[in-house]
């Protein structure tokens, strides 16, 4: 099992509910995510980001070409993927009538876990984000930080070698936005983990990704960059190209000839 | 019974409020005895059989709770009549919410039982049933059922598709999908549905209970009526509304146990 993310020829197009007019989301879409890589996805607003990581986790089924997983489908393949693919969505989601442990084993109870290691698992990674002393709080009475913790840590418990954050850390003060996201991706990189983050900033997305997938509008693939390959002198450079790519929605194919060997 | 469920739920809403302070708040304590003291003059202006005096009333009510039996026999009617409506309705919004099949050729029907009117309800049952705790049942169950359906089904759908999507994206069963998600999202709304059912129901089965009951409070009503005496009238209408409240204190008691997490 190699886990690398095929995406194949991938097209979504939805129809409104009232007009039935179709709404072009993912236009084409063909590139490989090997395991253990950290991609950032940046693109307007609009762009299919959302509905990429919805086919992705399963929610969602493309209308025309694949993403393959091991030669299966994570939208085909419901059971295969469980516990797999775990996602942190851009606001915390967690259940109100739970206490923040039953919320981190929610997932574990779907993937069958014995109770007491449930509870112990969720207590670890509770911990390893410093909620303590609010395992038996409900999430009303928390601020939007710890929140957002709870759901990182809700999505780490599963223990997933697949992990997507959808504007994870958008909607937070910008120190707290830091601090979480740099959790996040220390957890990643520890863990050994796939990662693909969707974000606006693409400040963060260049600091903290191996590599940037830079979306049009519908999304196609407007640039390929290995940001690693590039010295940090150049790094702003790259950014007003990246920033060209995204404002004109025209590929750029010198940043993506840049990439690493 | 076609009121829209907020108007019904107000009813409830009273004597909950009562039930979540612990006290009577300032206002209804006021009116409350206003009320007392009105009653009180005109029961010394008026003739006994318009207005009887709250000692004559006092001593009615002392007599129906000498024997408890009939206030017994029509709590039980509602008990058994309401559990048996909120299973049948939470199976039918399960079935529905489970099947959009079922609940859009379901819906329609439930629908049309709630447009009519009790009185004909009461009318169907004498026509239809010989048996008269069969009867009581069926006009209780036939009233009561339909709202548990609609309301517990509103809840269901109710549920984000935030939340949704995120226990999906775990790849639940479908039973973990509703243990997990469905059903404790619907707790609010099981209980509100009780209130208003509770409070229906105890309006309904002494209407119920008139038709050719031969226990009950609606037939010591009737009785009562029958020998104009209104002290005993107004005696029976304190034990109604009496049993209303402690059964919407009750209710009220559990939901701030289900319901912490919203404090
Ligand atoms: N369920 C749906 N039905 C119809 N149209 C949809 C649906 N989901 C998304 N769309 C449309 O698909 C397009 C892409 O939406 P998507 O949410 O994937 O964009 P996004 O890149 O995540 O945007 P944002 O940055 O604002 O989050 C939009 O035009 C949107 O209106
Ligand atoms: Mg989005």
């Amino acid at each position: 099992m190699s886990d690398d993310i095929h995406v194949r020829a991938l097209r979504k197009v939805f129809r409104q509910k009232g007009s039935g007019v179709p709404v072009v989301a993912i236009d084409r879409l063909d590139f490989t995510v090997r395991r253990g890589e950290v991609v950032a996805i940046v693109g307007k607003t609009g762009c299919g980001k959302s509905t990429f990581f919805n086919i992705l986790i399963g929610l969602e089924k493309p209308t025309e070409g694949a993403i393959e997983i091991d030669g299966r489908t994570p939208y085909g393949d419901f059971d295969h993927f469980r516990g797999r693919i775990g996602i942190v969505f851009q606001q915390d989601r967690l259940l109100p009538w739970r206490s923040l442990l039953d919320n981190v084993t929610l997932g574990l109870e779907v993937i069958g876990l014995p109770p007491a290691e449930q509870r112990s698992r969720a207590e670890r990674w509770l911990h390893r984000l410093g909620l303590d002393g609010f395992l038996r709080a409900y999430p009303g009475e928390l601020s939007g930080g710890m929140r957002q913790r709870a759901a990182l840590a809700r999505a780490f418990a599963v223990n997933p070698s697949i992990l997507l954050a959808d504007e994870a850390f958008g909607h937070l003060d910008e120190v707290t936005a830091r601090q979480i996201r740099g959790q996040f991706f220390e957890m990643v990189r520890s863990e050994g983990k796939t990662a693909i983050l969707v974000t606006h900033q693409l400040e963060e997305a260049i600091d903290t990704a191996d590599r940037l997938l830079v979306f049009g509008r519908p999304a196609r693939l407007l640039a390929d960059v290995g940001v690693t390959a590039w010295p940090p002198a150049e790094v702003p450079a790259l950014r007003t190209r990246v920033q060209d790519v995204i404002e004109t929605n025209q590929p750029d194919p010198a940043i993506a000839a840049k990439e690493p060997s | 019974m076609t009121e829209p469920s907020a108007a019904r739920h107000s009813e409830a809403v009273e004597a909950v409020e009562v039930a979540r302070t612990g006290r009577w708040p300032k206002e209804t304590i006021v009116s409350l005895a206003a009320f007392f003291v009105l009653w009180h003059l005109a029961s010394m202006m008026l003739p006994p059989f318009v207005a009887p005096s709250w000692a004559r009333i006092g001593q009615s009510l002392a007599d129906i709770l000498a024997r408890p039996e009939f206030i017994a026999v029509t709590v039980a009617r509602v008990a058994a009549a309401l559990l048996v409506s909120f299973v049948l309705g939470m199976t039918l919004a399960m079935a529905m919410y489970r099947w959009n099949a079922v609940e859009r050729y379901l819906m329609p029907f439930v629908k049309l039982l709630m447009a009519v009117p009790v009185l004909c309800w009461i009318l169907f049952a004498v026509l239809w049933f010989r048996n008269r705790e069969v009867r009581i049942a069926f006009i209780l169950v036939v009233v009561c059922a339909p709202i548990f359906v609609i309301d517990l089904l509103d809840g269901m759908h109710g549920v984000s598709k935030d939340l949704r999507d995120m226990v999906r994206a775990l790849r639940p069963s479908a039973r973990q999908f509703f243990a997990k998600l469905i059903l404790p999202a619907t707790v609010p709304a099981i209980l509100t549905s009780w209130k208003v059912n509770l409070s229906l129901a105890i309006r309904v089965v002494t209407m119920a209970e008139l038709v050719g009951a031969t226990s009950g409070i609606g037939y010591a009503l009737l009785m009562a009526n029958e020998t104009f005496s209104v002290a005993e009238v107004f005696a029976w209408t304190v034990v109604l509304v009496v049993i209303l409240m402690l059964a919407n204190i009750a209710v009220t008691r559990l939901e701030r146990r289900l319901l912490v997490w919203r404090e």
